[in-house]
């Protein structure tokens, strides 16, 4: 969010700034409700590690015990890749956003930065709430590979499906709707997992 | 061996150009979006050719020089149907100006403006800085940002004055307005210049419904489902129009006077508000006030 923000605020130029200022106010509430979701992940394997949170999935996968989870967790996603209805800083309403100014390696570096965000990003998601590792017959790491590519096809896919609201109303959403569900999901599996 | 590899490859790949539309160049330019060897991209900056579409008014003629400025090197210059404004590039008369915008890729068009900036600086204090502490002054010819009240709830925000336009992607071909910001919400607009005349296969439904979902980040197809109406502001007329639109039929609303109603918009729905009326009758707006 911080590199984001002073990606645009850098060129001294009146779009990039505004990307800027609105992805910093779009990013808050979609990193506060990644907390809550990743919360609701930890919580089954009582720990933050995410070698326990993958052993906590051993009997049912998160995705299926936390439903809530990973829909809230791919707005994240789409937030920090900077993608289709999250696309708050560099949309086309502001030709090009933050990376208006720039062109060459310096744009290259920040198109590579945004994939590898979308990797990292897909990675996590694939541990968090798909078992990570775990599944049959394949070693594990071609079953996280797996994982990974399909978060990251999803991910793509919802970012050129869903429509980009007007930053006012997404605000809206996200304060009065998903945030709430969010808290609603980390209480349902706070209820589920008292011994 | 490897260069040869490597230019080879990037001999393949889309060329990225930056469109300007001139008069009734907003239907080729809709057109060439799905030519594949292009990509039209947003800000010249992204751009390696700079393609004129239509005849631009000689007004314009230093800011389309300062765009040409913009376009990192190596650049090159197409005139579509256009008459050339300044001497660099080619032109072309015909109805495909992919074979010259190849050819545009090769080349290198030589600076135009000089390097130097289009204002010079004028500070107001003694020693030629911004003013009184680090405030005031008209640096490069554009007001120093100054804090005023916010026009929704009273706090104090940097005011932002600067011109918007001719050639802006998101905005009607031609329209130029003297805003003021405050973050991304519009405090005051003047019009300075009208949008250029379209046609009327400009008004085309398909073709305006396209540019105002694309501003939405999506494609046209299934636009309904996928809640481009819901996404929008009620009370607008956006919907209504839009929604017009996707039926296939074509919008007759003239809009308000801009210096009214974009006041109080942030910017995303004010371009999308704009996008919202076919490009004849925003043009109609400006011209019937002109003549009253």
């Amino acid at each position: 969010m911080v590199v984001v923000f002073l990606h645009g605020w850098s060129p001294n130029a009146p779009f990039p700034l505004i990307g800027a200022y609105r992805y910093v106010a779009i990013a808050l509430p979609a990193m506060l409700l990644s907390m809550f979701v990743l919360i609701g992940a930890a919580l089954p394997a009582k720990s933050l590690s995410v070698v326990e949170v993958v052993e906590a999935q051993r009997g049912l996968w998160n995705v299926v015990r936390q439903p809530l989870g990973l829909p809230l967790f791919m707005a994240l996603g789409l937030a920090i890749t900077l993608r289709g209805p999250f696309d708050y800083a560099d949309g086309a309403e502001l030709a090009g956003g933050t990376s208006a100014e720039e062109s060459g390696p310096a744009l290259a570096l920040w198109k590579f930065a945004r994939a590898a965000m979308l990797v990292a990003f897909s990675a996590m998601a694939a541990t968090a709430f798909l078992g990570g590792h775990l599944g049959p017959v394949l070693p594990g790491p071609v079953w996280l590979l797996l994982k990974t590519l399909a978060v990251m096809a999803a991910t793509v896919a919802a970012g050129r499906f869903f429509v980009r609201m007007p930053p006012a109303r997404m605000l809206t959403l996200l304060w009065v709707v998903l945030l709430p569900l969010s808290f609603a999901s980390l209480a349902l599996v706070g209820v589920e997992v008292l011994p | 061996m490897a260069m040869n590899w490597l230019s080879a490859l990037a001999r393949g790949a889309e060329i990225p150009v930056f469109a300007v539309v001139g008069a009734q160049g907003l239907v080729p330019v809709e057109g060439l979006r799905h030519r594949p060897g292009l990509r039209l991209v947003d800000s010249p900056r992204h751009a390696r050719v700079l393609l004129v579409a239509g005849a631009v008014d000689g007004a314009h003629k230093t800011e389309l020089e300062r765009l040409h400025a913009q376009i990192p090197t190596p650049r090159g210059t197409v005139w579509w149907q256009a008459p050339p404004l300044f001497q660099r590039g080619e032109a072309v008369a015909g109805d495909d100006p992919l074979p010259a915008i190849r050819a545009a890729a090769e080349a290198d068009d030589p600076d135009q403006r000089p390097d130097v900036p289009p204002h010079p600086w004028q500070g107001m204090g003694p020693h030629g800085q911004g003013g009184r502490g680090m405030m005031g002054g008209n640096p490069y010819g554009r007001p120093m940002a100054m804090t005023a009240d916010d026009i929704r709830d009273g706090l104090a925000l940097d005011a932002y004055t600067a011109r918007f336009g001719p050639f802006l992607p998101m905005w009607p071909p031609g329209l130029v307005l003297d805003m003021t910001l405050q973050g991304d919400v519009i405090v005051s607009a003047t019009v300075v210049s009208p949008p250029i005349e379209q046609g009327r296969r400009g008004d085309a439904p398909a073709l305006c419904a396209a540019r105002m979902l694309r501003l939405m980040g999506i494609g046209p197809v299934a636009a309904r489902m996928r809640g481009a109406l819901m996404a929008l502001p009620k009370g607008s007329g956006m919907r209504r129009r839009l929604a017009t639109w996707l039926r296939g039929e074509a919008v007759a609303e003239t809009p308000a006077p801009l210096s009214e109603a974009l006041p109080g918009l942030e910017w995303a729905e004010a371009v999308l508000w704009l996008a919202s009326f076919p490009p004849s009758r925003l043009r109609a707006a400006f011209l019937t006030k002109e003549t009253a």
